[in-house]
């Protein structure tokens, strides 16, 4: 009993601002959704009309559906390749492991912007990218789809996440003995194998953690395809954003947005990580 | 002296109506290096300040607006001189003011600075947030040009809610290396040639207002849904062009800068301006059929202003020509105080034709741009424009 009383009295704080940080944010995001909102003044009520609204729009769901198409994308290339460089920085280069996490990290320490901008430098008509293919006579014209488009904004998002989703992989492997992994190969558990059955069940705490970062980040992010997406780069969380602005904001709708593009990530999320036991469990 | 993209790169989220927010610190320290003197004439002027105030100022001083417009370098001597510490509130959106008011900002807010169709949507629709100015508190309101004393969008039963601070229009903005100028109609850039080479700010009213008035709609701040339905199906013709719809002004500029469009449409011509800096070369004209629209921001003062002796010394300096002729000159725009004229530099002076403001009346009182908040019987109202450009966009 005392014991449940000391953990209680420790959770308390954490507890705490997981509620004011979170559950009272959302709950009154929830709320909003049910309410309607004219000249700019929200009156309370009950209503679905932003619901159906939101259901009934073939347009939104193209919109979802992109999102979740370009967020998975985006993981799906994030996580492996997080995965790479820790296994490089654990077991290929152990002693230079903290230097090479530096230099990845140190991307993080530039703005945001600045990095998007920088994105922009590199993908543009007139970047670096198509200048170098051009310098080299790869090709003779700019690829125009390199900026503003799905592409460029997977491929920024990719550039922006790479660090955040190292760390819970590289977290996760770190605690992995190389022994482990020298023993496997002894038993014939080598290359692909080895990953699948040894290091990836080890580390999966890390992958997981890596793939709801990547993923929930990039379904979420309005700022890239704002900048890089172009006309057909409306994501998710442009929908919700622009219903949070403008001289005809409708807050309910966008908390309606908002809480169907969480309820579709927690699923995906959770899928995801089902998947990723049973593959693992083969 | 900052580097102007990287106050691009800073511009960000902001309103496409926000040019303020992109020019912040870029010309700054030379438009105080160029008034400087006059500017601190005027922050010592005792006889100006104290006919505005009555002598009790000091302390602080709450303003919400557009970033830039709270004058913190040009007014920088008058704040000092008079003991006023400024807390500013940056807006995005021209509605801010408005929602912060209405959500616990009443009696924390003093001056309002927003732009004129804000303003008259604001006063239109009885909406409290500008009190009424006594402008014999603001004597150097008596200097605003023609166009702007009394100015329509900012009166209402006879009373004045506020003075207009800088004013500009919204051009098409080009590359002169691929452009020898721009259609005559907005409409005319549905044509392929301009396939990959248009710009527009992400902005409902703006650009559905500019095609509007191309497919010959007299108002197009009062249209039918029948008559916003048919142009946006106009406007889908040009979409293939575009190839982004930039998050503001200086978003719009980067994108011209490097080269991935080469026409910024309903830009602005301060934009000219920035490219040069990084020795890009561009040029503005609008459409000769067409036109285009034009812009003013004010000073307003808010209901329940707690500061309200420093908000009118403030506004009362601001009017001034000196201070009037350096936050033009700052944030690229046009002045509208008649001796600030003379205070602009050549190239800053011509950036807009003044005969067009010289006297009462005019395209910036008769040109409404913005819709009415509501429907209003059969003319729709903003709502369904800003839901009409989600479509254009998802479209």
């Amino acid at each position: 009993m005392k014991n449940s009383a000391a953990i209680r009295r420790l959770l308390l704080p954490g507890i705490s601002l997981y509620a004011i940080f979170f559950i009272i944010p959302l709950s009154i995001l929830a709320v909003y959704s049910f309410w309607t909102q004219i000249d700019f003044k929200m009156h309370p009520g009950f209503t679905l009309e932003h619901y159906q609204t939101v259901f009934m729009t073939s347009l939104y769901r193209d919109v979802f559906l992109r999102t979740i198409i370009v967020a998975m994308l985006t993981a799906l290339i994030v996580v492996p390749i997080a995965y790479i460089l820790s296994y490089i920085m654990q077991f290929v280069f152990p002693s230079k492991a903290r230097l090479l996490l530096n230099i990845i990290l140190i991307s993080m320490f530039s703005g945001y912007l600045v990095r998007i901008y920088a994105w922009r430098t590199i993908l543009g008509k007139e970047g670096l990218l198509n200048t170098a293919l051009i310098h080299f006579r790869i090709i003779t014209e700019p690829i125009t789809f390199l900026i503003f488009s799905n592409w460029s904004i997977a491929i920024t998002l990719v550039g922006l996440l790479i660090p955040l989703a190292l760390l819970p992989i590289w977290s996760s492997m770190s605690n992995v003995s190389k022994d482990h992994l020298e023993v496997a190969g002894d038993l014939g558990s080598r290359g692909f194998q080895m990953h699948r059955t040894i290091l990836i069940p080890m580390v999966l705490p890390g992958i997981a953690t890596a793939f709801a970062i990547s993923f929930i980040l990039a379904a979420g992010d309005f700022v890239v395809p704002t900048m890089l997406g172009g006309t057909n780069g409306v994501m998710a969380g442009n929908l919700i954003a622009d219903q949070f602005k403008g001289l005809a904001p409708n807050w309910p709708l966008g908390a309606s947005l908002a809480i169907c593009v969480l309820a579709i990530l927690i699923a995906i999320q959770m899928g995801f990580m089902k998947l990723v036991r049973e593959v693992t469990r083969l | 002296m900052s580097d102007p993209l990287e106050d691009l790169k800073n511009s960000k989220l902001n309103a496409p109506v926000n040019r303020r927010y992109v020019l912040n610190g870029i010309l700054g320290i030379g438009a105080v290096a160029a008034f400087g003197p006059l500017l601190a004439a005027c922050g010592k002027s005792e006889s100006s300040t104290e006919a505005a105030t009555g002598g009790k100022i000091g302390g602080e001083l709450n303003f919400i607006g557009y970033s830039g417009e709270d004058a913190a370098t040009v007014a920088k001597d008058f704040l000092t001189n008079n003991g006023i510490t400024v807390k500013p509130t940056f807006i995005a959106t021209a509605d801010e003011p408005l929602t912060k008011f209405k959500t616990g900002g009443r009696g924390q807010l003093d001056i309002i600075s927003d732009n004129k169709d804000f303003q008259r949507s604001v006063l239109s629709a009885g909406e409290e947030l500008y009190q009424a100015l006594d402008l014999s508190r603001i004597p150097n309101a008596a200097g605003l040009m023609g166009a702007f004393k009394s100015a329509e969008w900012l009166t209402k039963d006879g009373k004045s809610y506020g003075v207009p601070l800088i004013w500009g229009d919204e051009p098409c903005v080009y590359n002169p290396d691929k452009w020898d100028g721009v259609p005559a109609k907005y409409t005319d850039f549905a044509d392929k040639k301009f396939k990959g080479e248009l710009v527009m700010v992400d902005d409902a009213v703006a650009n559905t207002w500019l095609w509007a008035k191309s497919m010959g709609i007299s108002d197009p701040s009062r249209m039918t849904q029948a008559q916003l339905n048919a142009t946006i199906k106009e406007m889908l013709k040009t979409k293939p062009n575009v190839v982004t719809f930039s998050a503001s002004l200086g978003d719009q500029a980067d994108v011209l800068v490097r080269g991935d469009a080469s026409i910024a449409i309903g830009g602005w011509a301060y934009q000219i301006v920035l490219a040069g800096k990084k020795g890009v070369v561009l040029k503005s004209a609008s459409p000769a059929t067409d036109g285009t629209f034009y812009w003013s921001d004010s000073y307003g003062i808010a209901v329940d202003a707690p500061n309200i002796d420093n908000a009118y010394a403030f506004i009362n300096f601001m009017m001034s020509p000196a201070a009037n002729a350096a936050i033009a000159t700052e944030l690229g725009s046009g002045v509208t105080i008649s001796g600030a004229l003379d205070e602009l530099d050549a190239a800053t002076k011509g950036l807009y034709d003044y005969s067009m403001v010289a006297n009462a009346g005019g395209v910036l009182s008769t040109q409404v741009v913005v819709p009415p908040a509501n429907d209003e019987g059969d003319i729709v109202g903003m709502a369904k424009w800003v839901k009409a450009w989600a479509d254009f966009k998802l479209g």
